[in-house]
């Protein structure tokens, strides 16, 4: 087994960088495009905000297997545009977890008191103001520790790029299984490498909140 | 005023994380020029299916396949990234422009020339067996009630349910998982190109070769409909690579032997 | 946009979208049961007052729900190839193992929220243990975590399309099937998503509906 790890470590590192680079840009540009997504649902902004809604409800009634295959084959055959394999993969990533993170923010959002408003409202500020200085950045807070269970639930779904033919971790484990064909010991240590880096991700969460969440205790996401 | 300026900033946000890939392709492809535009062929080739494409034992790509893309690369005149693919999504992958070109042991046949063009054939092959060596299989008359693998997606999987209506046939992914229900003993047969059946004997004891060859399978290079440019390069290189002698050195390499049928040389 | 239609190929295809549609369909109920089970189980352990037990439910939920589940139907399919289950019980092994993990962090978080004081006074009137967790504890619980045992089923629903990977026949196998076969990417592709979206609607209202009503009977 040892000769196993040694001989195809580079090859399984390499899946592993690359399963850590698309779960990184997935959680960098997914949270990016979450963050308007949510806004709009929250000011119910006319038309932007209903196409909002039914972006966010269409995601997450669909399987992640799906959304890549449409982002794969189905819309660049609709749309007669190129892309590449990675181009691909990662708006599909990117476009599904930004549905799930703006739902999370929404609920942030929702969950500043509507005292807080009041109170804003009644120190002159205008409606723009209230949101932009009381309700964002509360309510980011209060998304935090959500966002980070998406993250963990995104790089677990990295995986799934395997069976679009990606070499990530998974794909590379499979790919040398086929040769040397001994599925425990490549199983189990992709599962270690998995559960290592999701349980840090976690702490990393547990750790963001106890910097960030200080100032709003009490305040709880309503579920 | 300010509030309508902030939302639409914020509505912008999401086409600018999109925008890199919506750039349209051209209504008539001519991949030959994109290609040398971008810099490098994206060749779609398999990577679980020796000899043709595989990883080989320091995990790099290697194979038939690769090596006859090598050299339509080397014709265009760019370096080349290989893309895997696997049966079921080597043409969608085409089609939506992941590569430019496919050799993925793709039999060339009149159903995908309506979706995608061919080169002219460069492998010709056949389709046969593979069972255990304790196996009682003969050939297909003995595969009733018995379970085969074999993959999804390709004329492999059309011909055997026509031969063996009896059979309890399973499509796999690809060739790996298909080759590991068989090594697993999840499947009784698996049935697939002779020359790639031969690459997974040769690898593991235990299998036998049985049947004969029931059907005949030419490869062809696969490119988009239309792509008149990209079919005169492989076209051109495949006649190169005969005329020079390459091309029976490569077959000695991946298959060992002289190559069972020519490829057609156009005149100058 | 200049791409034509064409969704003959799907209509003639319609035997194998139905018999992908009822896979998934089978695969689901019977994760989802598994879940539930691993979940009470688990659940009830994660909320006990022994300390290895809640040690126990500790370690299965981080140990599973920290492994992606394609790795856990993997692990069935090829790492015990030895005692060769069908590919079916493997994804549905999979998918109860791991999404029991989640059922297991609700129940001990619905199971939590009871009040202690409910257990002791059924305890006084005599209730023997098994009792008062059956007729007074778990239908509380259960109520509780309704909405979220129905999201957690619309998310079953939607990674059984995974088991496609084993070869499993369910929707996302069948398409890409009817896709190699037609090249009709778009409308393949198009119709198992709108299914999905029915599905997934459809579970979670059933859920929200039937969990409810769990343990009602047993209060006459």
């Amino acid at each position: 087994m040892g000769d196993l790890l040694v001989r195809n470590a580079p090859f399984l590192l390499a899946g592993l960088r690359a399963t850590l680079a698309l779960a990184g840009w997935t959680a960098l540009f997914g949270t990016i495009l979450a963050m308007p997504v949510a806004l709009l649902r929250y000011l119910d902004v006319p038309v932007l905000g209903r196409a909002c809604a039914a972006y966010i409800w269409f995601i997450r009634g669909t399987p992640l297997l799906v959304v890549l295959l449409l982002c794969y084959f189905a819309l660049p055959a609709l749309f007669g545009y190129h892309t590449t394999a990675s181009a691909a993969a990662l708006v599909g990533f990117v476009v599904f977890l930004a549905a799930y993170a703006a739902q999370d923010m929404l609920t942030g959002l929702h969950s500043v008191p509507r005292t807080l408003l009041e109170g804003g409202a009644a120190l002159g500020l205008t409606r723009l103001q209230v949101i932009r200085l009381i309700v964002v950045p509360l309510g980011a807070r209060i998304a935090v520790p959500a966002l980070f269970g998406q993250y963990v639930r995104m790089f677990k779904y990295t995986s799934v790029a395997s069976a679009l033919g990606a070499t990530e971790l998974t794909g590379s484990v499979l790919l040398v299984n086929g040769r040397v064909f001994q599925p425990l010991p490549l199983l189990g240590i992709a599962a270690v490498v998995y559960l290592v880096v999701c349980l840090s991700i976690s702490m990393l969460g547990r750790w963001a909140q106890v910097r960030l969440v200080p100032g709003v205790v009490g305040l709880s996401p309503k579920g | 005023m300010k509030r309508r300026y902030f939302l639409t900033l914020a509505s912008l946000a999401p086409a600018f994380v999109l925008w890199p890939v919506f750039a349209r392709a051209d209504d008539v492809p001519d991949s030959v020029a994109a290609v040398k535009a971008r810099g490098k062929l994206l060749a779609g080739v398999k990577m679980d299916t020796p000899p043709f494409g595989f990883l080989n034992e320091s995990n790099e790509p290697a194979g038939f396949d690769l090596d006859i893309l090598r050299a339509v690369a080397a014709t265009i005149g760019v370096p080349i990234e290989f893309v895997r693919v696997t049966s079921v999504t080597r043409i969608p992958l085409l089609l939506s422009g992941n590569v430019d070109v496919v050799a993925a042991s793709m039999t060339h046949t009149r159903e995908r020339e309506h979706t995608i063009d061919f080169s002219e054939d460069y492998y010709t092959g056949g389709q046969t067996l593979l069972v255990p060596k304790a196996s009682a299989i003969t050939g297909v008359d003995g595969l009733d009630g018995k379970r085969v693998a074999v993959q999804q997606g390709t004329t492999l999987a059309k011909n055997i349910a026509a031969l063996a209506p009896k059979a309890n046939v399973t499509a796999f992914r690809d060739y790996d998982a298909a080759w590991l229900a068989l090594a697993q003993g999840r499947a009784d047969a698996l049935t697939g190109s002779l020359s790639i059946l031969e690459g997974f004997a040769k690898n593991n004891d235990g299998f036998k070769i049985v049947g004969g060859l029931l059907s005949k399978e030419p490869f062809g290079v696969g490119m988009r409909h239309g792509d008149w440019a990209m079919r005169d390069a492989v076209n051109a290189t495949l006649q190169d690579l005969w005329a020079s002698g390459a091309y029976a050195k490569l077959y000695q390499t991946w298959f060992g032997g002289a190559p069972s049928e020519p490829i057609e040389v156009y005149p100058q | 946009m200049g791409y034509r239609f064409d969704w003959n190929p799907i209509w003639h295809h319609r035997d194998q979208v139905l018999s992908g549609l009822a896979i998934t369909i089978a695969l689901s109920i019977v994760g989802l049961l598994g879940a539930l089970a691993i979940g009470m189980a688990v659940g009830t352990a994660g909320a006990a007052r022994a300390r290895p037990l809640r040690v126990f439910a500790v370690l299965y939920v981080e140990g599973v729900r920290n492994v992606p589940l394609l790795l856990h139907i993997y692990l069935w399919f090829l790492g015990f190839s030895a005692i060769q289950l069908p590919a079916f019980l493997c994804a549905a092994l999979g998918l109860s193992i791991y999404s029991g993990a989640y059922a297991a962090e609700l129940f001990r978080t619905g199971l939590t929220g009871v009040p202690a004081q409910q257990s002791e006074a059924a305890a006084a009137l005599g209730l023997r243990r098994w009792t008062i967790l059956r007729k007074v504890i778990y239908p509380q619980a259960f109520r509780a975590i309704a909405p979220s045992l129905a999201s957690l089923s619309s998310q079953l629903v939607k990674d059984s399309s995974l088991a496609s990977v084993v070869a499993v026949g369910e929707l996302a196998y069948e398409a890409g099937a009817i896709d190699a076969d037609t090249f009709r990417t778009f409308e393949v592709y198009a119709t198992i998503t709108v299914l999905y979206l029915l599905l997934v609607t459809i579970s979670s209202h059933l859920i929200l509906r039937l969990v409810p009503t769990v343990g009602e009977r047993s209060h006459g």
